[in-house]
């Protein structure tokens, strides 16, 4: 333990994070542990936990040292306490998104608690519902996914069916969630059981954090449920006694930050569960499996989704429109699916060069509907396959998968393969 | 006997710390959301055992959100703005006023807190001035820390498995201010507190009125724990509180003394709670069935007999100590051998117990009715409190009450868990910053003549408004009715508002307001003002309704000559003495027309009433 007394603070150069620290100011002697600096923070200045916990930051030029002690590192040992639970075989999968997280009061990090004695300390009661298993199997934060991790995913799933899961929850960042369950929905047809999303809206160091909760509905589904398919579980509301269950098909993140950003959209949250009484009220009919699982997972990235707007320029038009860079574009467009008429040479070029445009729109709510209207007509001649209510996410996600998987465009993309269109819509 | 303060003091910003809501507007609607506060197993152990048995049950948070004084940021649905400059700028104002050392960068930190009076389950708070000093009586009070940080919810009811907190309060930005602890007695502490609260609010940086500044009071004698007693709102009740404590804590040395003389230590509490149920079963009798349900559990209290109601001050005994854990747990209280004789159990039931629970000569018991589970763990928690006073008085935390006396609120807090606010960067203060938020402290002696001379009014009346909650009331009247003299006001402040705020009465400024308007109209009489007032207060009506029930309506002179004639007349009957006239049909006349006509008009018809007697 090396001892440095009386430095003048151009030595500051070489402490240690982490070590204890004793410094004058002005007359005043202070005493405390040198925090590490962020990413974001600069170097003039030094970061001091106080022995009252607080944080404060000083100027390097105003400390005159009178003590440092560096303190070997404390190396992590993860108490990994055993503990016994009962139920169906369910498998947790990590993808990055920090549902489970650790303080630590000396440094004041948050870190990753994600292995299973982990999770049942921060949600004990899964220990009644299910049995668990936990397996990490990337570590992107979600505006970071590429179909490629869509891939990994959804060969994980099927392994994980296939040697004997009986319902699987993907811990995710909330961003792009419904993407991944887009794309997981497509990729694995007939899965053999309920295959859940799970995120949370408010970082899970803190005792607020919707992580927990949301854990519970989406653990209690994938166990209880025996509702095959692939769902997004969070917040039904402000309140924490509610987790929605929405299909995977038919969910957007609608919200920036509140609990309940998650909203079916064009339908009912598929199920409803209730933390408290460990009950799940369905609002539609229990999927059933209907046949022989199987995996389609390639992902093309000749796909892009264009959203439509007055005084879109030529230039973008001819951009995107281009059949050599892309063989599908998704249109988000206007009302029941319009666009300017400026736009149709672009279209009709495209399509003539066996490029396939999908048409959805940035309503979000609502069906498309070509045959009302004359530009909608027009459209349909043009040859523009109108989408009904598919989201313009989901659609660019099928899409994907389509020309991934080798499927005719024209023939999938309007059939309803998944759930992702629906046959009517309810009056809310 | 040391003391310490801490003191909150509300920073008067037209918004909140971390969100822009003003908390002064008027909310049109309310939404009532529900929370769970979770914190993981392990954790659930460093905390106080009556908060984690609370989150472990499940205690349900009902959290009522006003739509113009709240938002998404106090409900938890959105991340914290940046701060508020206006506050961030008091604090360094204060802290360079206190001489303290300004950090060169502001560090928000979160720090736990599961009650769930914070939404978020954490209060943002971070130091913005350190080691700075205070000048009281010659003496040099060195102040400790210079916060700034977010007030917090507040609670509006305690229920059965739940709690509802109001959000309009959370997010206020608070500056909090920590002195080291003194040995000053507890008259020279009242006093710090008043010299240091007016200091403050001469800056004009804060919040005027009830319930903006509070204060939490930390208690030690040598070699005892330090108590600290929150809450404390009036001036009065410091010295009082602080009275108490130390009585409260010679006190507990005693105990401590005769429990060792009794031999009792550390291992005599290697004891467990005891279902004594069965014995209750078997009595049917109505004193048993009063309290005994399913379920009685009793624990020993080794060495303590007698020590249990033992007390030196009234409401100081450790007995009312225990009934106050019990009552965390949702028991209605305990009930202990002391004084177990009152309850009427009988003596059979008793020697029961005893024997069970293997009680000697010197010991004592106290039983707990109700559910099984919660009991055992209530039990432990008595268990843990009995064994720290073999030590003396116990480092806890308490609330004042409006007697002046202390209450147990909790045990003491662990180790802060307190880790960086990450969704706010750092604030850079530059030197500029410090050299310019600077602020001179004001002279109170000053500020009150400089008031006196203003309204017109006395200086004793001018300080009791500057230390009162109603300055902001004085200044809008006195502004709003120029014709109305503003001793008027302050009487109405000082002979009505501050005694019947005093007694727990809720001052409706509007109604007051209106009622100083009825004045500057002239439809009623100056007399009539401060009765009107006392009036409204005593029988909580508004100023409508105060009226009819008065009857007070404005009489002419016409009136009131036919009634000084009346009076005349009943006077002449009487055989008066002539030097004793006046001062008869003053009296006789006012008591009918106090209040609706102008006294000095009385006076003057009268008069002149006389005038014209004599003459005749």
């Amino acid at each position: 333990m090396l001892l440095l007394e009386g430095f003048k603070s151009d030595c500051m150069e070489k402490i240690q994070d982490f070590s204890k620290i004793k410094f004058r100011i002005k007359d005043q002697v202070y005493e405390g542990i040198v925090m590490p600096r962020t990413l974001y923070e600069d170097e003039d200045h030094i970061t001091v936990k106080l022995s009252n916990g607080y944080n404060i930051g000083i100027e390097k030029s105003k400390i005159e040292i009178l003590k440092i002690e560096p303190q070997k590192a404390q190396s992590e040992v993860i108490q990994e306490k055993e503990f016994e639970s009962h139920g169906p075989k369910i498998l947790i999968i990590g993808t990055g998104g920090t549902i489970s997280s650790k303080i630590d009061y000396r440094t004041g990090a948050v870190k990753p608690a994600f292995t299973a004695s982990q999770i049942v300390d921060m949600v004990p009661e899964i220990k009644s519902i299910a049995s668990i298993n936990v397996k990490t199997i990337m570590n992107e934060l979600s505006e970071n996914m590429q179909p490629s991790n869509w891939t990994l995913m959804a060969k994980e799933v099927y392994n994980a069916f296939e040697s004997g899961y009986e319902g699987i929850v993907i811990a995710h960042g909330t961003d792009t969630m419904h993407y991944s369950a887009s794309a997981l929905s497509f990729a694995i047809e007939n899965p053999k059981g309920p295959v859940v999303f799970v995120g949370s809206q408010r970082s899970s160091d803190r005792p607020s954090s919707d992580a927990a909760t949301n854990l519970l509905g989406a653990v209690t589904f994938a166990a209880k449920s025996y509702s095959p398919g692939v769902y997004v579980a969070m917040h039904a509301s402000l309140d924490d006694d509610i987790i929605a269950i929405h299909k995977g098909v038919k969910v957007r993140k609608n919200h920036t930050s509140r609990r309940d950003a998650f909203k079916s959209i064009n339908a009912r949250p598929f199920a409803f569960v209730d933390i408290k009484k460990q009950e799940i009220r369905f609002t539609e009919n229990k999927q059933e499996v209907k046949g022989s699982m199987r995996l389609y997972e390639k992902f093309s990235e000749r796909a892009a989704l264009l959203k439509f707007y007055p005084g879109i320029s030529d230039r973008y038009l001819l951009s995107v429109f281009n059949k050599d860079l892309f063989d599908a574009i998704i249109i988000e467009g206007t009302g029941l699916g319009h666009v300017s008429r400026k736009a149709f040479p672009y279209l009709k070029d495209y399509i003539r060069n066996e490029g396939f445009i999908g048409m959805t729109s940035q309503c979000i709510w609502g069906s498309v509907r070509l045959t009302v209207y004359e530009t909608g007509r027009d459209l349909l001649s043009i040859g523009v396959t109108p989408l009904e209510d598919m989201l313009s996410e989901v659609a660019l996600v099928k899409s994907m998968w389509a020309l991934g998987n080798g499927f005719n465009l024209k023939e999938i993309m309007p059939k309803n393969l998944r759930g992702e269109i629906s046959e009517r819509r309810e009056v809310q | 006997m040391k003391v310490g303060f801490e003191i909150h003091i509300q920073v008067n910003s037209a918004r909140k710390l971390f969100c822009n809501c003003n908390p002064k507007n008027e909310d049109i609607s309310h939404l009532e959301f529900r929370r769970r506060l979770r914190v993981s197993s392990s954790e659930l152990g460093e905390i106080d055992p009556a908060a984690a048995f609370e989150i472990k049950k499940g205690l349900d948070i009902i959290y009522i959100s006003g739509d113009k004084t709240s938002c998404l940021v106090e409900a938890d649905e959105e991340p914290p703005h940046e701060p508020d400059p206006y506050s961030v700028e008091a604090a360094i104002k204060i802290s360079n006023m206190l001489n303290a050392f300004v950090v060169d960068e502001i560090h928000f930190m979160r720090k736990i807190v599961v009650d769930g009076s914070n939404t978020s389950g954490f209060q943002r708070t971070a130091i913005v001035g350190l080691n700075g000093n205070f000048d009281f009586r010659g003496k040099n009070v060195r102040i400790q820390t210079v916060c700034l940080e977010e007030d917090a919810a507040r609670l509006q009811e305690k229920g059965e498995g739940h709690s509802k907190y109001e959000l309009k309060r959370l997010g206020i930005p608070l500056l909090e201010i920590t002195t080291e602890p003194l040995e000053i007695s507890s008259e020279e502490a009242r006093a710090l507190a008043e010299s240091l609260g007016r200091t403050l609010k001469l800056t004009g940086l804060f919040a005027r009125g009830l319930g903006t500044i509070r204060q939490d009071v930390n208690v030690s004698l040598e070699g005892g724990g330090i108590v600290e007693v929150k809450g404390v709102q009036k001036l009065e009740q410091v010295s009082k509180v602080i009275d108490f404590e130390e009585k409260r804590h010679k006190m507990l040395f005693e105990i401590a003394a005769k429990l060792k003389e009794r031999g009792v230590n550390e291992d005599s509490f290697e004891i467990d709670p005891i279902d004594v149920s069965e014995i209750f079963k078997s009595y049917a009798n109505p004193t048993v069935k009063k309290f005994f349900k399913d379920s009685a559990m009793a624990l020993k209290a080794p060495g303590f007999k007698g020590l249990l109601s033992y007390e030196t001050v009234p409401d100081s005994r450790i007995g009312l100590d225990l009934a106050d854990i019990c009552r965390l747990f949702g028991f209605k209280g305990i009930i202990h051998s002391d004084e177990i004789l009152k309850y009427g159990f009988g003596n059979d039931i008793l020697n029961q117990i005893e024997d069970r629970l293997k009680v000697t000569d010197n010991d004592a018991y106290v039983l707990v009715f109700g559910d099984k589970e919660k009991a055992a763990l209530c039990l432990q928690m008595v268990k843990e409190r009995l064994k720290m006073a073999i030590k003396g008085p116990v480092a806890e935390t308490r609330y004042a009450t409006d007697k002046g006396t202390t209450r147990y609120l909790r045990p003491r807090p662990g180790a802060s868990r307190m880790y960086p606010e990450t969704d706010i960067p750092t604030i850079k203060i530059t030197k500029e910053m410090k050299d310019k938020f600077k602020i001179e402290i004001k002279s109170w002696e000053k500020a009150v003549e400089d008031f006196s001379c203003r309204y017109s009014i006395n200086k004793e009346m001018a300080e009791q408004i500057l230390d009162s909650d109603f300055i902001d009331f004085f200044e809008n009247a006195a502004e709003s009715f120029p014709n109305v003299p503003p001793t008027l006001i302050a009487s109405l402040i000082v002979q009505v508002f501050i005694p019947y705020q005093n007694v727990g009465k809720n001052i409706e400024y509007d109604e007051f307001i209106k009622l100083i308007e009825l004045f500057s109209k002239g439809s009623i009489a100056k007399e009539a003002v401060i009765d009107l007032a006392r009036y409204m207060l005593e029988k909580g009506l508004s100023l409508d309704n105060a009226l009819k029930e008065m009857n007070i309506e404005k009489l002419s002179v016409d009136d009131l000559r036919k009634i000084i004639q009346e009076k005349i007349n009943e006077v002449l009957q009487e055989n008066i003495e002539p030097t004793k006239l006046y001062g008869t049909l003053m009296g006789r006349v006012m008591s009918v027309v106090r209040g609706k006509i102008e006294g000095k008009i009385v006076d003057e018809e009268v008069r002149k009433a006389l005038e014209s007697l004599k003459k005749d």
